[in-house]
């Protein structure tokens, strides 16, 4: 199994959730993070005060899959969240020794 | 070990809990205390080592604190017990914690246990708030009883000679904090039955008070002691009485202590309590208004006694000193406001709006029972009341009033008034969402919408960044984001319809009943239709793409106008609730805020003219019917197009740029060359995809070929595609012209794949330069401007004109890891100005000053120097003297 994490543009979100819930992926963790990358904040002013936005707001999306649909997966996110433009985020994928329900106390794929 | 106490406890407890549960055991509380009070009372009377311990002149008592001391013990409540010395504590103490209170532990009571002397009880109760507070509630269980009594007198007499000030300061920013941490119960959702404000701890704060300045024994001396009124204390045991109760029943339900009544429960507990689904309202929705009501009345009267420790650090006095007011007819009396005689009311209604004035404008309570006597004649409000603008007014100075730590518009839903005189707020009167973001009824969300919004009037931490209260200090007409705030979700009375459409119309009938202006009604109404855009396209819109700030822009239209939304939809996601108002959220809606004023600060992009401007051509290109475009297709793009693009090009050139769209396809650029008969300019329009350098390389291709650029522009035309647009002297060569073309056009593909290709035209570019004969002479001067657009640098150049000019600074831009996104060429008498909006390759826009000066010697470098070339006798010795 994987686990798929992806830093998204907070705008993008709906267009990568509809891609996923397409090849069938259902079930994902989103949080609103904020960081920065290459693309830094910037400031604006108003009334002569500056502000100052230096962390930039970004969307994190948590999937876990079974390996062999790893590469399907983000390729989705890669099309879905692409815009062309700086920004666009970043996806790391990694591998997960187990995955337990709680309820059923299920492991592995059939917990997924 | 088994214990036979505790065992007779559990016994007694249970049989206890079932009665509970079967007939609502009117004395649980106290019936509960006198159960734990046996089992102590039976273990000491039992103990060897007690007996012992007393034997030895170590004589202890045992003594009940807190809630158990209050005797309101709660089915899971914690036991709290102190176990007090008077001198010293035995070495043995161990002995005896097992005797009393392991059994306790065993029988899986949750019991907290102390022991102390009395010196450590006094010193740490100076020291520690919590302490003290117990010592407040401190009854005695059991054991000799001159070891308490000592204790108290000393506690009490330390405490008014050293401690009262400090203590009541404690009192207040104890509440202060607890509120802010556990939210208000009143509001809440998922209220805190303890610890939020309207919560048992408001009581227990109440309680205390009175036990401070009184030494009152029981809940029943507030009355005695004129802390409350006798209407409030007959409230006060209702609303606690109903509280217990469900307090009771969770504890029950989920079987520990727990104080928040979760989503989980209420249906159940609704349906324990007998409640049943009635007129369109759901059982666990009357329950909770019924809860809210009694939380409310606890909250305010926690604020009516908060209020008297912060200003006259006493209770009132039985005195009845009445103060007049500014209004006739109302009058105040231990400071509480009241009816002066509930006579003149008939004929004055509009008494019934002045007295919310003047508690707001005072900030002096409402009494209870001018607040019952509003609830009375709120039948007074009938149409003339309604329609009247004197009332109108007065309105407005109650919303304008409504605070967070002073809410009269909440006192004024409360009496049932705020719905008699705006009969649409019933459709939202207590409704709850049941969804995971809305953490209030629509009722009380709107309310607390209004006193946000008050509220930014006052925010000033930081003067200097504090936006919120910078923005509101320049919004005018104030009451109208007021009205907003209160009606922004009216429309929510009516699932069948979305919500803020409805909430406009029905807005604009409230307004117009109430006689405002038809411009003040369409400014609320749109606030109102609105409420949601800028969240909305905050989070779902690329915030860092010029267009979607022109977009919000062209909707807004003005800048008073967009402060009172900007300002109305910060307020509205505060209300909400924490998962709808984070930073997260604040930034995204904050960048956007300051963009789209910016936006319209310019007006260019986004004012009504240019909106019509921009539709007319759009009308126009689809009357053209550019070839190989359907209608959906060609609307489509015409909307992905930017407004500067559309601004600036005219209909058929539109149809012409459509075309070459058409045949970029996967091809980095597509170009269309005009010639104009018998003309010597020719205009290149290129189509591309935009990436670093591509316009360099454009104007360095016609360097190349010797294609002297007389204008140029460069358009952003949506998406990540570029239309740009050279005029240029054609080539010398007028009889193999297209196949000069042809050259050209391979060259530019070949310099787009080879950074390298165009080098050796760096080494073409003049090192000096001298202007017309008869000039004077002018330095080259590049500006950079980062104020006027809040996605682009502006660089202006203005220099000499030559051939290589555009390529010389844009190339030299473009090594110095800038994008050029738009363009402007034009010739002044004398001198070029070029100006370029560029960002760096991330994106951004470039800020630090050094950068700044980096980039402007950079493009000086670039350019000739400028030399006389036959100077005049005159200029070289004016030049000389210098």
């Amino acid at each position: 199994m994987k686990k798929i994490e992806a830093i998204i543009k907070p705008f993008k979100l709906d267009d990568v959730k509809e891609s996923l819930n397409e090849i069938g992926i259902h079930g994902m963790t989103i949080t609103e993070v904020k960081g920065y990358g290459r693309q830094k904040g910037h400031k604006e002013i108003y009334r002569g005060a500056e502000y100052v936005v230096d962390f930039v707001p970004k969307i994190k999306l948590e999937i876990i899959v079974d390996s062999a649909r790893a590469e399907e997966v983000v390729n989705t996110i890669c099309k879905a969240a692409n815009t062309g433009k700086i920004g666009d985020g970043k996806i790391f994928m990694m591998p997960v020794e187990q995955v337990i329900r709680v309820r059923t106390g299920e492991t592995g794929n059939e917990a997924l | 070990m088994d214990n036979l106490y505790s065992h007779q406890l559990i016994e007694k407890r249970d049989t206890l809990i079932k009665q509970f549960l079967k007939q609502r055991e009117p004395e649980f509380l106290v019936a509960l205390t006198r159960i734990l009070d046996e089992y102590f009372q039976a273990v000491f009377a039992a103990s060897d080592t007690a007996r012992t311990m007393a034997a030895r002149g170590d004589p202890f008592t045992l003594i009940a604190l807190g809630g158990f001391g209050r005797q309101e013990q709660c089915i899971h409540s914690d036991v709290d017990l102190l176990i007090l010395f008077e001198r010293t504590i035995p070495e043995n103490v161990e002995e005896l914690i097992k005797e009393i209170v392991y059994p306790l532990w065993d029988a899986h009571l949750e019991t907290a246990y102390a022991v102390r002397t009395t010196n450590q009880c006094l010193s740490m109760a100076w020291e520690r708030f919590d302490v003290l507070t117990t010592f407040l509630d401190a009854r005695f269980i059991c054991g000799p009883p001159h070891v308490f009594l000592k204790l108290m007198e000393r506690f009490k007499r330390q405490l008014h000679q050293h401690h009262l000030a400090q203590t009541l300061t404690r009192l207040v920013e104890n509440g202060a904090k607890r509120h802010a941490d556990f939210g208000d119960s009143t509001y809440l959702l998922e209220p805190n039955l303890k610890s939020g404000h309207g919560g048992l701890r408001d009581y227990h704060t109440l309680l205390w008070y009175g036990r401070i300045k009184a030494d009152i024994k029981s809940r029943k001396e507030l009355e005695h002691h004129g802390i409350l009124s006798h209407d409030e204390f007959e409230t006060l045991e209702e609303s606690l009485n109903f509280i217990w109760q469900i307090r009771n029943m969770l504890h029950y339900l989920t079987g520990r202590k727990c104080d928040q009544l979760h989503f989980d429960h209420q249906v159940e507990m609704a349906k324990l309590l007998g409640y049943r689904d009635k007129g369109g309202l759901a059982g666990v929705e009357l329950f909770l208004g019924d809860l809210h009501t009694r939380t409310d009345f606890i909250k305010q009267i926690n604020q009516i006694v908060t209020e008297d420790i912060l200003y006259t650090r006493s209770p009132r006095s039985g005195r009845q000193r009445v103060k007049p007011t500014k209004t006739p007819g109302i009058v105040i009396r231990r400071r509480r406001v009241y009816f002066e005689s509930v006579e003149a009311i008939p004929s004055s209604p509009e008494l019934l709006m002045k007295i919310f004035v003047e508690s707001g404008r005072l900030k002096i309570p409402i009494s209870m029972e001018s607040r019952r006597i509003v609830a009375d004649f709120a039948h007074l409000v009938d149409r003339d009341f309604k329609e009247s603008p004197g009332n109108a007014r007065d309105f407005e100075r109650i919303l304008a009033s409504s605070l967070w730590e002073f809410n009269v518009l909440f006192v004024m839903l409360a009496t049932g008034l705020l719905e008699r005189y705006i009969p649409e707020m019933s459709a939202i009167a207590n409704k709850i969402q049941y969804n995971q973001y809305h953490l209030y009824p629509v009722d009380k969300h709107s309310i607390r919408c209004v006193q946000i919004i008050n509220g930014f009037k006052r925010r000033k931490k930081d003067p200097g960044t504090d936006l919120y209260s910078a923005v509101f200090n320049e919004v005018r007409h104030r009451k109208i984001l007021l009205l907003a705030g209160l009606f922004h979700d009216i429309g929510k009375g009516d699932p069948a319809s979305e919500h803020s459409t409805k909430g406009a119309e029905i807005t604009a009938d409230i307004l117009k009943r109430l006689g405002y202006k038809p411009a003040e009604v369409r400014e609320a109404c749109f606030l109102v239709q609105n409420h949601l855009f800028l969240v909305k396209t905050a989070t779902r819109r690329d915030i860092s793409d010029e267009e979607t700030a022109v977009f919000c822009a062209s909707r807004i239209q003005t800048i008073g106008r967009l402060r009172k939304l900007y300002l109305l939809s910060v307020a509205d996601s505060m209300a909400t609730g924490p998962k709808a108002w984070n930073d997260w959220t604040e930034n995204l809606l904050r960048d956007l805020f300051l963009k789209t004023l910016n936006v319209l600060k310019k007006g260019e992009l986004a004012s009504r003219k240019a909106t019509r401007i921009i539709e007319g051509k759009k009308a126009e290109v689809l009357a053209l019917k550019p070839r190989e475009w359907d209608k959906g297709g060609l609307l489509k793009e015409l909307d992905s197009m930017t407004n500067r693009y559309l601004l600036n090009m005219e209909p058929a050139v539109i149809v012409e740029h459509l075309g070459l769209f058409k045949q970029l396809e996967d091809r980095s650029f597509a170009w269309k060359i005009t010639r104009e008969a018998d003309s010597t300019v020719r205009t290149i329009a290129i189509c591309g995809r935009d990436r670093p350098g591509f316009y360099s390389k454009i104007a360095g291709v016609f360097f190349l070929n010797n294609l002297n650029i007389l204008g140029a522009q460069a358009f952003s035309w949506g998406g990540d595609i570029v239309l740009d647009i050279f005029k240029v002297t054609p080539p010398l060569d007028r009889i193999f012209e297209t196949e000069k073309w042809a050259k050209a056009e391979q060259e530019l593909y070949r310099a787009l794949d080879d950074d390298t290709f165009l080098s050796r035209l760096e080494s073409k570019i003049p090192k000096s330069l001298a202007p017309p004969k008869g000039q004077i002479l002018k330095p080259n001067i590049v500006k950079i401007d980062n104020a006027a657009s809040s996605f682009f640098t502006i660089i202006e150049v203005f220099a000499y004109d030559f051939p290589g000019l555009l390529f010389a600074i844009t190339n030299t831009l473009y090594r110095q890891d800038l994008d050029v996104r738009m363009a402007m060429a034009s010739t002044k008498v004398d001198q070029v100005v070029d100006v370029f909006y560029v960002c760096t390759l991330e994106g951004d826009k470039i800020d630090a000053p050094e950068r700044v000066e980096q980039i402007k010697q950079a493009v000086l470098n670039a350019l000739p120097t400028i030399n006389e070339e036959i100077p005049d006798e005159e200029n070289r010795s004016n030049h000389k003297t210098v």
